[in-house]
């Protein structure tokens, strides 16, 4: 057992806005910063674009993490759509443990696109805590 | 019964609504039926069933179909949550709409688990005091994470995507339905994918549910549908202070920021 768990790769799925976040992912392969591959960034023009849909559609497929990362509170290029998703994330978090999936497997955070150094160390942690939950019960 | 009729047939004939949306008994099934000034001696057939029919449903065909009449519509305390609800996301013109309020008996008001039973002003009935009851949500909540996943993948295992759920509901009135989009459900294959399909419906009552049960109702597969949307229910008025079905003016926090600007409630902020 403890085999399976040492070679168990997290898939997690990072939702990046196009202004901020991207660029910060970005940033940080420019300043060649190591982060994990199990980080797949996918790219939207804002953080407010990310239907809770998207989420669930995610973890439907198997993704053991879903990260959602925009600008920071102010920094929005649209002025609010990061107010937006953190109320959307936060209820879906509440509903994901309603129905028996760790929250701790969804988070937003906020990374500017000058900070590739966050960026690097907010995907290493957030895969580090999901590779300590293990597989996604959702996982077939 | 008799002061309700008289009400309903005073507004008709004064041209105040040009019909009127309520129940007739047909053989001993209540259906809806649109009474007109024309046909003011079938109002003898009006009645108030023992139970609820979604009456906003109907009204919404008929606003659709004749956008400028004043209509008036039987309500209980669900529909007229509903009402207010549909005036918000304007699908109605609130000022068109005459609602005719029915209070909910002390048993209705109990066998719904509804917290109130009343409409905003009641022309037939008593009102009571609604239900406080949220043991369906404690019940989940008692169980840890792999229980509560197996309780409800066990659940949700029993849809038989009759979308009964949907069709029922007051509040799905969109045009364009994510539960048929291929790109985010499969489409066109029963079982459904779960959890996904509930999944969806349910973060979509978010801000929307006005808590009528009346999708756990119609489901043949007895799926507790409506505990998962009292929970998302209860989590916009716990973190948000949002509560569906009160106030024609208060907007949806997940679409709006609202007065309060762009503040992050605290609650959220730790999450």
């Amino acid at each position: 057992m403890s085999d399976v768990k040492e070679s168990f790769e997290p898939k997690i799925i990072a939702f990046c806005c196009n202004w901020c976040s991207y660029a910060g992912a970005d940033l940080a392969g420019s300043m060649r910063l190591k982060y994990p591959p199990n980080v797949l960034p996918i790219r939207v023009m804002c953080s407010g674009r990310i239907s809770p849909h998207f989420i669930l559609k995610a973890f439907q497929k198997g993704a053991d993490g879903v990260l959602v990362t925009g600008c920071h509170y102010g920094d929005c290029h649209y002025i609010k759509g990061n107010y937006i998703t953190k109320r959307r994330v936060t209820i879906m978090k509440d509903l994901l443990k309603f129905i028996g999936i760790d929250s701790r497997r969804l988070k937003a955070d906020w990374v500017a696109g000058s900070e590739g150094d966050k960026w690097a160390r907010v995907a290493t942690e957030f895969t580090e805590e999901i590779r300590a939950l293990g597989p996604s019960p959702l996982r077939g | 019964m008799d002061k309700l009729r008289n009400y309903v047939k005073e507004l008709l004939e004064s041209g105040e609504i040009t019909g009127f949306l309520g129940l007739i008994d047909d053989g001993g099934h209540p259906i809806p039926h649109l009474f007109t000034k024309e046909h003011i001696d079938r109002l003898n057939d009006l009645v108030v069933p023992d139970f609820r029919y979604p009456m906003t449903d109907i009204l919404l065909k008929i606003v659709r179909k004749y956008p400028e009449s004043t209509i008036g519509v039987m309500v209980r305390g669900c529909d007229d949550r509903a009402l207010i609800e549909l005036a918000k996301n304007q699908k109605i013109m609130s000022d068109l709409i005459r609602p005719v309020g029915v209070a909910c008996s002390k048993e209705m008001a109990e066998s719904c688990r509804c917290s109130q039973p009343y409409p905003r002003e009641i022309h037939y009935g008593e009102k009571v005091e609604g239900v406080q009851d949220r043991s369906d949500l404690e019940e989940v909540e008692s169980m840890d994470l792999s229980g509560r996943l197996d309780y409800w993948m066990g659940q949700f295992s029993k849809c038989i995507k009759c979308y009964g759920c949907r069709n029922i509901c007051s509040m799905c009135f969109c045009d364009q339905c994510t539960l048929e989009d291929e790109t985010l459900v499969m489409t066109g294959q029963t079982p459904p994918e779960i959890p996904i399909f509930h999944l969806i419906r349910a973060f979509h009552m978010a801000g929307r549910c006005i808590d009528c049960g009346l999708c756990e109702e119609a489901c043949p597969a007895h799926i507790p549908l409506r505990s998962l949307y009292r929970k998302v229910r209860e989590d916009m008025a716990n973190y948000l202070g949002y509560v569906t079905g009160k106030d024609e003016y208060e907007k949806d926090p997940l679409e709006f920021l609202g007065s309060e600007g762009y503040e992050v409630p605290s609650k959220i902020d730790e999450t």
